[in-house]
């Protein structure tokens, strides 16, 4: 599998990069999660600032992948407060420190600034690659059906599958999937991408391709939080890395400090079992 | 070919057991030595051949009552299964006791109760008014449609909950985080792909409803069955008249499995399962239901 041709301004072909207002994107505070009796998260609190990669690593079942889900209120959380934007999300405050979910309509506005990449792609599979990346441009956020195709159409040259317009997402691989599940969030212009251990359903001749976008990203100046335990991509993007065990941030730095020179005992047990 | 043999095996058990049936009623007939019965078998044919306007007129309303009862179902159904599926209660609760009652009550009791019912108790008087190309200026063909069509929303209902199960969680949340609210999110992508799941079991409802339209002869509705069933009752020629009623039926029925088998085909799209339905050939050879032998892409 040869690399794909994947040029430079990935942010150009929806406008450049989307900028949020305040210099904080993400915001959680204390934020605590229970499944059924499962405290999957525990006080978790992170800072992400604009244009920065984060990278949360981490044993599986350590809460990273439900942190995520959290930002965007896929999941709810029970206490703690998550902010997007300095725009509370999934809830409304109700007086006393006390917080409801907000309504669905609401929600989903707010998701709109989110995009999000799954470690199972789920692309549409009724769609083409290019109806799939239109869709929300178009249904949710009211473009005209032509600039949605410009744009669609300059993703999909950016993610180096401009000859897959037509192709439904069954007869694509895996990368050229994820490839195509960036491009579709990307066509939001979101504020803020998630990605969802993004490698990790893939061969490992794809892994590159989809990394290899996410790169440019960054270096772009999307702001990411990147679930993986792509400990390459780590290194060579984030900005920080964010390790998690048992519901806990037990360690954060650059990822020099976190790699090369870890303080947590959990850190070193968990990083000589994957390097 | 494994496959088409197969199906010829089926077909010949299937022709034996017609034959067998054949000469059952034909010794049954031929013991009978005291039988005077002359089977007038040119009532049969010209029923069939050359239909006058009453017969021709109750194939049209059976169609007219099939089609139209059917799309009340389809979308009652869509409604209840929504409902059911719903994070508010007075939603679940409304549509489990439709549900309930519906499958739980055979149909003929419905048609009765529903229409002689509020009728005969003066409760109402059930509106008269013409609607499009087919006879629906009679009040009992207006209700027996609406009655046939909620009662197959119940049945429906669970065929699209299954459906809309069948769709991969993971397209509900790539849809949400895209910004799609619920009404979007149902319509454009969680449907679409239940439909693939749906359209085999829904082929086969509408098979059933062809049929069930034959009970609306209780309220005095000249479709297909009630107008032979009125020749024969007069004339006492039943064995005749009931064969081309079976016929028509069978010419309905038929019609339906072959645009049924293109139908699935044409919704297979994007699944990898490229012909997920047999031809109407096998389909009319084997004895499995659609929705068993039909294979659904999976995710």
């Amino acid at each position: 599998m040869t690399a794909p041709n994947i040029s430079s301004d990935l942010l150009g072909a929806i406008g450049g990069v989307p900028r949020p207002d305040v210099d904080v994107v993400v915001d959680a505070r204390d934020v605590n999660k229970w499944f059924g009796r499962l405290h999957v998260l525990r006080d978790v609190s992170l800072q992400v600032k604009r244009q920065e990669t984060v990278v949360i690593i981490g044993p599986s079942g350590s809460g990273k992948t439900t942190f995520i889900r959290c930002v965007n209120h896929l999941e709810k959380i029970q206490s703690g407060r998550i902010f997007v934007n300095g725009h509370l999300i999934g809830y409304r405050e109700a007086g006393a420190n006390k917080v409801v979910e907000d309504k669905e309509r609401n929600i989903a506005r707010q998701r709109m600034e989110i995009g999000m990449v799954f470690q199972r792609f789920n692309l549409f599979p009724h769609m083409t690659a290019l109806e799939n990346i239109i869709e929300a441009p178009i249904q949710v956020r009211g473009m005209g059906h032509d600039e949605a195709v410009t744009i669609g159409r300059a993703l999909l040259e950016r993610v180096g599958l401009a000859a897959k317009e037509k192709v439904y997402p069954n007869q694509l691989s895996g990368g050229q999937q994820q490839r195509i599940a960036i491009a579709r969030a990307l066509a939001m212009k979101p504020a803020l991408m998630l990605f969802d251990e993004p490698t990790s359903a893939l061969d490992p001749e794809m892994i590159g391709e989809v990394l290899e976008v996410m790169k440019e990203l960054a270096r772009e100046g999307m702001t990411m939080i990147v679930v993986s335990h792509e400990m390459g991509f780590a290194r060579e993007v984030a900005n920080r890395v964010v390790m998690m065990d048992d519901g806990v941030v037990v360690e954060e730095g650059t990822p020099d400090q976190v790699f090369s020179s870890p303080t947590q005992e959990r850190t070193k047990t968990f990083l000589s079992k994957i390097l | 070919m494994a496959r088409s043999i197969g199906m010829n095996g089926i077909r010949r058990v299937q022709l034996a057991g017609f034959l067998l049936l054949f000469a059952l009623v034909a010794s049954a007939c031929a013991s009978n030595k005291g039988s005077t019965y002359n089977f007038q078998w040119d009532i049969t044919f010209r029923s069939i051949v050359s239909p006058n306007g009453s017969i021709i007129n109750g194939l049209w309303l059976t169609i007219g009552i099939s089609i139209i009862s059917q799309l009340i179902g389809v979308v009652l159904g869509i409604l209840a299964a929504l409902a059911k599926m719903s994070r508010i209660w007075p939603f679940r609760i409304i549509s489990n006791l439709y549900i309930w009652f519906f499958r739980g009550t055979p149909l003929i009791v419905q048609l009765v109760f529903f229409y002689y019912g509020p009728l005969l108790a003066h409760v109402v008087a059930w509106p008269s008014f013409s609607v499009g190309p087919f006879n629906f200026t009679d009040p009992a063909v207006i209700m027996g449609t609406v009655i046939l069509g909620v009662n197959e929303g119940a049945y429906m209902a669970e065929i699209v909950r299954a459906g809309i199960m069948a769709v991969d969680p993971g397209q509900t949340e790539a849809a949400k985080s895209l910004g799609m609210p619920y009404r979007l999110t149902m319509t454009r992508i969680v449907l679409p792909q239940a439909a693939r799941v749906i359209i085999p079991p829904l082929g086969n409802e509408f098979n059933n409803m062809i049929k069930n339209t034959s009970l609306l002869y209780v309220l005095a509705v000249f479709e297909l069955f009630k107008t032979f069933q009125s020749y024969a009752s007069t004339t006492l020629i039943y064995f005749e008249y009931m064969a081309a009623c079976c016929f028509w039926y069978l010419v309905l029925t038929t019609i339906w499995g072959v645009v049924q088998g293109r139908i699935e085909r044409r919704f297979s799209k994007g699944t990898g399962a490229t012909s997920s339905g047999l031809s109407w050939r096998e389909r009319l050879m084997s004895r499995g239901k659609p929705d068993e032998i039909t294979v659904l892409g999976g995710h």
